[in-house]
């Protein structure tokens, strides 16, 4: 099972292979446990979170492997996740009636990160690092995990509007710094 | 870091959980992982190096779930193998019971159609005048956010949109159809009459509720239908002018221009945010 690829996997767990299940497990779950526990302080909740997932991926893998286009099996590993992660906020603000605790402390860019700024002469890179925290947040659930603004409203605790407001304030700084 | 790996030591800081990665970089490593499998092979090794909560972690969760799909092969659901599991996506929930339902209303309408043939024989074939919107009541539950709790995930599947739409509204339309014909044939209402109105009303269902929601669009025709047609012809005890020979001409040009409209605006089934 060497070279094959993460699809033919899914197709094979399509058809209730465990040891393919295994060895899927095996390839994604670091990749997936590391990026949720850096969007989510709470272990317990991140194993829940992965359980959840994989746990859809072998019960709905037919309906991936059914598919005639094609797709990335990671990709599609990583929506179901994050709709979960979504999923799994919802449920503890509900239960709580407290907003989550997301994200653990924001770094400030660094006087260094400036001043490299010119040598590096990545200039998309350095408008992240500028970027104010808050903002960065808000476009990493959008556009680095295609999260729906309610999603990301829920996976920050914040109110949609504060989410919609963010996200145009960071495609404004961005433009800025690109022009 | 496109066409290269991730540098080991970005990598062994990322799995470790380093709070202190530049955001650009965080960025780029995360974009790169999802695409590059031996990166994220290299990951993997790293994270049991780097974050020994992370690997107990894996190993929990690794323990739960082959206890999970122990019991779950043993499950006759997928012992019968991928036929039924692919036809899961076919059939949201209430699909079934919906085309039962249909079912029945024609029989209903059947055997009414048989008594008043028994009778004086005065009203229009009630079969005939349900036949047009008789699909609507399943095709109404064939793209539903309230009916089916996958809902959410059939829409994140490679299939969803009017692929998927399309494939479940016929199978819809081959258990109504025949359904139909059974009973026309039964009391006399050729298909020839009620076909074209039926694929009519169920191609512009699909049409108008790429615009206000399958459901409701669905609803909609179908008392449209009923209020319009339906109510004046039994009233006036008269078959209705959209029902003869002659209006034929006029619905295969109406199912043809909304199979166009259809066709042009099928991306809105992909990202409907319609709520019924």
């Amino acid at each position: 099972m060497g070279a094959a690829s993460e699809e033919w996997l899914v197709r094979r767990v399509a058809d209730g292979d465990t040891v393919a299940f295994e060895e899927l497990y095996r390839r994604t779950s670091p990749w997936l446990a590391v990026r949720l526990r850096r969007r989510c302080a709470d272990d317990e909740l991140v194993a829940e979170v992965l359980q959840e997932t994989y746990l859809t991926v072998w019960r709905a893998a037919a309906a991936f492997a059914g598919t005639a286009i094609g797709g990335s099996a990671v990709g599609w590993l990583w929506t179901i996740a994050a709709r979960r992660l979504v999923d799994a906020y919802r449920r503890r603000t509900r239960e709580a009636n407290l907003p989550p605790t997301v994200f653990g402390p924001e770094i400030v860019p660094a006087a260094e990160d400036e001043a490299l700024r010119d040598t590096v002469g990545d200039e998309m890179g350095a408008a992240l690092r500028r970027l104010a925290p808050e903002l960065r947040q808000v476009l990493q659930a959008m556009v680095l995990d295609g999260l729906t603004v309610r999603e990301t409203a829920v996976l920050l605790g914040l109110p949609e509007g504060t989410v919609k407001t963010r996200a145009r304030r960071a495609r404004i700084a961005l433009r800025e710094a690109l022009s | 870091m496109k066409h290269d790996q991730v540098p080991a030591e970005l990598l062994e800081r990322y799995a470790a959980g380093d709070p202190g990665i530049n955001p650009d970089e965080l960025w780029a490593v995360e974009a790169h992982l999802e695409g590059c499998a031996s990166c994220r092979e290299r990951l993997g090794a790293a994270v049991q190096r780097q974050s020994p909560a992370t690997t107990a972690l894996l190993a929990r969760v690794g323990d739960r779930l082959a206890a999970e799909i122990a019991i779950s092969t043993t499950m006759p659901r997928r012992r019968r193998g991928q036929v039924l599991g692919r036809s899961r996506w076919l059939l949201p929930p209430g699909l079934l019971a919906r085309l039962a339902m249909t079912v029945l209303l024609v029989l209903a309408a059947l055997s009414l159609d048989l008594v008043d043939q028994q009778g004086r024989g005065e009203y229009p074939s009630l079969v005939l005048l349900f036949a047009p919107v008789a699909p609507l009541l399943g095709v109404a539950a064939v793209w539903s956010r309230r009916l089916d709790p996958a809902y959410e995930f059939v829409m994140a599947s490679p299939r969803a949109g009017l692929y998927l739409v399309l494939r479940r509204t016929l199978l819809a339309l081959m258990v109504v159809i025949p359904a139909l014909a059974a009973a026309g044939w039964a009391v006399g209402a050729s298909p020839a009459r009620w076909l074209l109105p039926c694929l009519a009303f169920t191609a512009g269902a699909l049409a108008l509720g790429e615009v206000v929601g399958l459901s409701r669009a669905a609803i909609g025709l179908a008392a449209a239908w009923v209020i319009g047609v339906v109510g004046p012809s039994m009233l006036t005890a008269t078959s209705p002018v959209l029902l003869a020979p002659g209006a034929l001409p006029a619905w295969a040009a109406l199912t043809a221009v909304v199979a166009i409209v259809l066709a042009l605006r099928r991306d809105t089934y992909t990202g409907l945010r319609s709520g019924h």
